[in-house]
Formats: structure tokens, sequence, C-alpha cells
């Protein structure tokens, strides 16, 4: 990044910064800020311990210095300025999940496979964060992280107080680590008005009749195991009508059951009634073979479908960290350019950030390109090479902040 | 609550306050013959932490209501001034582990007795037919200890914020309330002189006790370095480590505190690195020692799992949670074995000897 395209892209920011509509988070004179500026790049010095009195002080800040990153502390401190951490006073913190790409496992994908990955992920934790933990809406904010994921600040002062082990229990939950069937899947006595088809469990009468239940099955972890199973069955009852070998082939393969088993579970699982009433009543004690070794695994299956994947990265254990900096929702990400977004969450299926986070319009800005690059932005493929090129605005911005252009020419 | 029942439970807000009210002096407490009964009330207290329970009385009169009351602060005065924080710990389990057993009958008799008990403590938790609900973050708080797979938060029905449980959950969650609650208030700061010499004989008993029993636990020292008993992640770092594998940087931060906390000198620590061609002793020297001059701490399971490198989890790593708890678990389950041995092997030693002498015919 040349002199030049420091200066233009300074500018940029700080009519960003001029136009903003201000949003400062609760408490913001208690957190400290941190903010990375342009001018030393591309040494990377984080200006941290800062801290202001007054809506003001951050606008003119954020105007006067422009700087590439912004950020907050997650925490809350009696001298959020102090040089020292120990000497900040901490008084409690934001529940934070950083939903990033960066972290998330598997191959190699395009950008826009990436996010679309993490936007899967966001809904899934969305889902836990308002059903499960029961936190209001308005109590959470959703935000674009202005790279390659999705932030959540739940703000609440029943978790302020939460130390590290705390919060990583809550990562644990949304994760599905550590669930153990044998909780979910029991065998109850009967009581009450379920029937009495479990006096034939398995073509025994015992004393005390028994049926084998989904505890839990209304809601959180039970829930989505009920759901889960359910939809396994039918999908797998439905590949049976067109092609038996195709059904339950997992099952198969890995030898948790057999054909004859299968072909019997298969009746069960074309039987509506039998399974709404897993999902309406818990009830799932299906009269075949190694059944319970059956649903242990539907049970696993359903942890690597519904388990978000946050905060198992390696390098960033986020929500854990009670101390951490995030981006300022509204501020820039000097990477990109885009605008770290708040979003509703009935906005999250059709965010595209590739169009939505842009902050700049297609006014032709001249670039010089420094390496061949491709990528899609506002709907539009681009393909660069090195040279002289005329950029919409919005696209010369990134490709300067990835640091593969240089303003002007 | 009545005087009975603030006697019972010392360590709410409401007893403290009680006992604050009464207005007696710290001094009269410590040295007047009217205290006697407390002060012996209140050692036995300590003592009984030694075997795992303190003893709750049932009460003659108000004098013994006043004892039980008052012995509770008097104990707490000796537990500061032993000042052994693993002995402290033990107290406060001690402490909890009582009120426990009163609150497991208590609840299914009058849960919303014990709910109170809770609000004390902040915690959010209703009724809900025969189980209690209670607030996830609570819950979380007070569970985090219990090691039982059962009490992870997964394992839980979780519905808007809040946790399905039995009663007589609740009545253990509270338990660990109060022992943290017990445990984070000691020990009491600056205690006068004059005080710590008018208990001085009970403490230095106390403390006699305690050292006696810690040598028979055998967790003053860890002794040599014994590889055999590093946990599966620390090993499977020491063999990236010789194959060259590079190693994340958090795993080597606990690699190193690890080998260093067993015992092991820096220039061993080092040495341990010393197989890639790229080696530079300089480097790993400044690495080593600086974790080693800030006496950083070996970071815990949980936390090595938030960093992925918790690995080749075994039967031992489910019974703990910080792998220097592995290795000092191994270490002391070897120690008692060989006592065993040797205890063993001393009897067949004598029985030898005595038959030898037997057939030698010869006098002892």
């Amino acid at each position: 990044m040349d002199e030049l395209t420091k200066r233009f892209l300074k500018a940029k920011f700080q009519a960003h910064y001029k136009n903003l509509n201000l949003q400062l988070p609760p408490s913001f004179t208690s957190r400290e800020w941190g903010f990375i500026s342009f001018d030393p790049m591309p040494d990377v010095i984080m200006k941290r311990h800062k801290y202001f009195g007054s809506f003001n002080e951050v606008s003119e800040y954020l105007i006067g210095m422009a700087p590439a990153h912004v950020y907050y502390s997650v925490a809350y401190y009696d001298m959020p300025g102090a040089p020292r951490m120990d000497q900040k006073g901490w008084k409690g913190a934001d529940l934070i999940f950083d939903l990033d790409a960066d972290h998330l496992p598997g191959a190699k994908m395009t950008y826009s496979d990436m996010l679309d990955h993490v936007k899967a992920e966001s809904l899934k934790l969305a889902d836990f964060l308002t059903d499960d933990f029961g936190f209001s809406e308005d109590n959470i904010e959703l935000v674009f992280s202005g790279g390659r994921g999705y932030h959540f600040h739940v703000y609440d002062d029943k978790i302020s107080q939460l130390d590290s082990a705390e919060r990583r229990e809550i990562v644990n939950y949304i994760s599905g680590r550590d669930l153990d069937f044998k909780f979910f899947f029991k065998e109850v006595a009967m009581v009450g008005d379920t029937g009495s088809g479990s006096k034939e469990f398995m073509g025994k009468r015992g004393k005390i009749p028994t049926k084998w239940v989904l505890e839990g099955y209304e809601n959180g972890w039970g829930k989505r195991i009920a759901g889960y199973v359910v939809d396994y069955l039918k999908t797998e009852a439905e590949k049976g009508k067109d092609n038996p070998k195709e059904m339950f082939k997992d099952l198969k393969e890995n030898k948790i059951a057999g054909d004859a088993t299968l072909k019997k579970l298969a009746g069960f699982a074309s039987d509506e009634s039998l399974l709404s009433e897993i999902t309406d009543k818990g009830r799932l004690d299906f009269p075949v073979k190694d059944f319970k070794g059956i649903i242990e695994y539907i049970i696993q299956k359903t942890v690597a479908e519904f388990g978000v994947d946050a905060g198992a990265s390696v390098d960033e254990p986020v929500t854990g960290d009670i101390k951490r900096l995030i981006r300022f929702p509204g501020s820039l990400h000097g990477g990109s350019g885009f605008e770290v977004q708040t979003l509703k969450f009935d906005q999250l299926p059709d965010y595209n950030p590739l169009t939505n986070s842009l902050a700049f319009d297609d006014k032709p800005t001249k670039v010089r390109i420094q390496r061949p690059f491709s990528f899609l932005l506002n709907g539009q493929e681009f393909s660069v090479v090195e040279g002289k090129e005329e950029l919409p605005e919005y696209a010369a911005v990134y490709l300067m902040c990835r640091g593969v252009a240089n303003y002007g020419y | 609550m009545s005087p009975e029942e603030l006697a019972l439970f010392p360590f709410l807000t409401e007893t403290s306050e009680y006992v604050e009210e009464l207005d007696f002096s710290l001094d009269s407490l410590m040295t007047s013959i009217a205290f006697e009964s407390v002060r012996r009330r209140g050692f036995e207290r300590v003592m009984q932490a030694f075997d795992g329970e303190v003893s709750k009385p049932s009460f003659g009169n108000d004098k013994e209501v006043l004892s039980e009351l008052l012995s509770y602060p008097y104990a707490r005065i000796l537990v500061s001034c032993v000042n052994e924080p693993a002995f402290t710990r033990r107290y406060a389990l001690a402490e909890a582990t009582a009120v426990h057993s009163i609150m497991k009958k208590r609840i299914e008799k009058d849960p919303e007795f014990v709910l109170d008990i809770g609000k004390d403590f902040g915690v959010s938790a209703v009724q809900s037919e025969e189980h209690i609900r209670i607030y996830f973050s609570d819950y979380i708080r007070y569970s985090l200890s219990m090691k039982d797979l059962s009490w992870k938060l997964i394992n839980r029905h979780l519905e808007h914020g809040y946790v399905t449980i039995q009663r007589e959950e609740f009545a253990r969650l509270l338990q660990e309330a109060v022992r943290k609650r017990i445990e984070g208030s000691l020990p009491i700061p600056e205690i006068p002189d004059e005080i710590r010499n008018a208990c001085d004989a009970q403490v230095t008993e106390l403390k006699a006790k305690y050292e006696e029993q810690r040598q028979n636990l055998g967790d003053a020292d860890l002794g040599e370095v014994d590889f055999s008993m590093f946990p599966p992640c620390i090993n499977k770092a020491l063999s990236n480590v010789r194959e060259g594998v590079n190693l994340a940087h958090s795993m080597r931060f606990a690699m190193v505190s690890f080998l260093l906390n067993v015992g092991m000198q820096t220039d061993d620590v080092v040495n341990a690195f010393n197989v890639s061609p790229d080696f530079s002793e300089e480097k790993t020297r400044y690495q080593v020692e600086h974790i080693a001059n800030n006496q950083y701490k070996t970071p815990s399971c949980a936390t090595m799992q938030t960093y992925g490198n918790c690995v080749g989890k075994d039967n031992m790593c489910a019974k703990i949670r910080h792998p220097l708890s592995y290795y000092s678990a191994l270490k002391f389950l070897a120690a008692k074995r060989q006592a065993e041995e040797e205890k063993y092997g001393k009897d067949e030693e004598k029985t030898a000897n005595e038959n030898n002498n037997l057939e030698n015919n010869e006098p002892g």
C-alpha cells in the first residue's frame, strides 16, 4: 500500500464516518477502545487502552483519525483507559460469539461459499440463543464482521458476570460437544396414557412395562433430536420406495443393523402416526433389534447437523475471552472496506455481504493492479490482471484494502 | 428464619446480620469464660473438616443455639490463622456437605424454604411441579465443578434460559454455592495479633494435624519426573516435537509449562526441543525461561479443549480437569502401590526369615 493509496482510503473512510449514524454500544464509556491506523501499514500497530467519555468524542475521533480498524472491548471496566489490563478493574462482559470462516473446518472454499457456510452456522446459533437460552432478540446484536463471518453480541445483565469457563460451557452446548445419548434416550417405566406397546418390547414381557422415550423432546437438544430422527426415518423410507438398496445405507455400511432389522424399521418409518408420536410425545420404542444402537447413531448425526462450529478455533477462543476487543458495528473493515453491519435476525437469511455491506458507490476509480485477482462483488464477477484498471469505487476500495491494488495512474 | 434455622445455615446474609445485631465483642468471643462452649464447638467444626463433614446438632436450649451461631465466625478465624489454601478448601467443603445433608431432606418437604436459600446466592429458580427450573447461568456457575457428564449443560433440558432439574439436584448445586462462598471469603484478612494469640494453641494443633495428613496423603512433592505418567495431550506434543512437527503456540506453551510444573529443569526442557535442524537454542531458552520465570500455570483441560489441544482422552482424563492432576493422580497411585508392595514384601521377607530360622534351627 503506497502513500497515495493510504491517503485515498483515509479520505474515503473519513467520509464514511462523517455520514455515519453512529450507534454506540451500551455503557460505551466503560469500554476500552482500540484502533489500527492506515499510516504505519504494512505494519499493523494497534493503539489500545483508549476510552471515550461522550458520544462526540467518539465521533470526532473516528472522523479525525479515520482508522482502518475500530474495536471496542466486550468487557466493561472501572478504568477502561488504564494502560495495563490488571489496572482496569473488570466489571463484566457481553457474551460474544464470533463465527468466522477462518475458523471453520473443511476443505478450501471460495469466499462466497465460505460466507454461505458461516451464515448457515449463524442461523443455527440464532436459534440456540433465542430458543434454548431465551435471550430476547432485542438484547442480541447480530453483526456482519466485514470479513468472513458474523458476530453475536449478547447484552444481558444476567450473563455479564460469567467467567471464561462458564462461557465455554455455553459454547459446548451450542456446538454439541459432550452430548451423551443416554441422557436423552431412556427406558422408563410406563406411566400415564401413552399406550401399552412396550409390554411387548423386543418380544419380552416384564413385570413392569417399560418404554423407550426421548426425554426432553419438547425443547432444546431433545427437540432437535426428535425432529431429526423423524426426518431421517422419513427420508430413508422415501429412498426405499424407489430403490430399497439405497435405504439406510449408512446404517448398513457402519454395521449398525442388519438387513432384516432395517426392513422392519422401514415399515415403521413409513407409519406417519408412529412418527408423530416421536415429536409429539417423545415415544420412541420401535420393536426392532438393536434399536438402541440405531438411535445412538442417529443422535450422533443430529449433533453433527445442528451443532454450531463455534469458538472451536485453534487461534481464538473468542467466547471464553472476557477481555477481547471486537469490531465496532458501523465501522469499516480496513482489510476489505466493507461495513461492519448490524442486522435483524430476519434479514440474515437473505443477507449477502458481498452486496449489502458495500460502503461505497460505483463511481469509476482508477487503480494499478499488482497481481491477478478474481472476485465477486455486487453480483458482478471481476477478474483483473497487473496494470491499469478503472473499477467501480467499491471494487477499487476492496482491492486497495486487500493490498492487491494502488490508487490512481 | 428462626434462630435455630439460622444456626444451621451460618453462611447466609440473614445469619450474619442476626449475629451482628447480637453485638458480642470479638474480644469476649475469644477470651471470655462465658464463650468457652462456643470456642469448643468452633474448634470441633474445623477438626471435623478432616473427616469431611461438619456435624449438625439438635438444640436443647437457647444457649446451645447461640453457641452454634457464634461457633461459625470463630471457626473462620481458626481456618484463617491456619491459612493453608488446601485446608481452607477442605473446611469449606465440609461445611457445605453438612448443609447439603440438611437441604436434601428439607427440599422434599419444603422446597420453598430451600429456594429461599438459593435467593441469598442470587439464584433464579422456581418450582415446576415435582421439578425445579433454574436459570442457566446460575446452573452453570455451580455445576461446572461437577465432573459427571450428566451435569453438563448439553445433557440437560434447557428451555428459554431455564434448566429443569430434580429437587435433590438443586440441593446439590446449593452445596456448591455454599462451598464457593465460604472458600471465597477465607482467609479473613488482617487478623489482629491479640486474636491470633488467643487461639494459638488450637491453631497449632490444627496445623500439626493438617501436616500429618498431608504427609500421609503424599501430596507434598511430586518427586522425580516420570514420563510414563504424562497425560496423552503432553505425550502427543512430546512425540510431535521428536518427529519435528511444529506445535501450535498454545500447545507449546502448555507442554513447556507442564514440564516445568512437574519439576523438569529449564535445561532439560530446552533440550527436549533440540531435535530439529533449525533448532535455535537461544530462542527456545528465551521462551522456556520466560514461562519458568513467570511461573505460568499449565492450562486446564477446558482450555486445552478450547484450543483443540486435548487429544487421546483416556479413562484417567475423565476423572481429572487439569493435565497436572493427571500426573499427580498417577504419581499418587504409584506411590500407594509401592507402599503396599513394600509392606507386603517386608511381610514376606519376615516369613521367609522365620522359615529359615526354623529350618536352620538356630535361635533368633
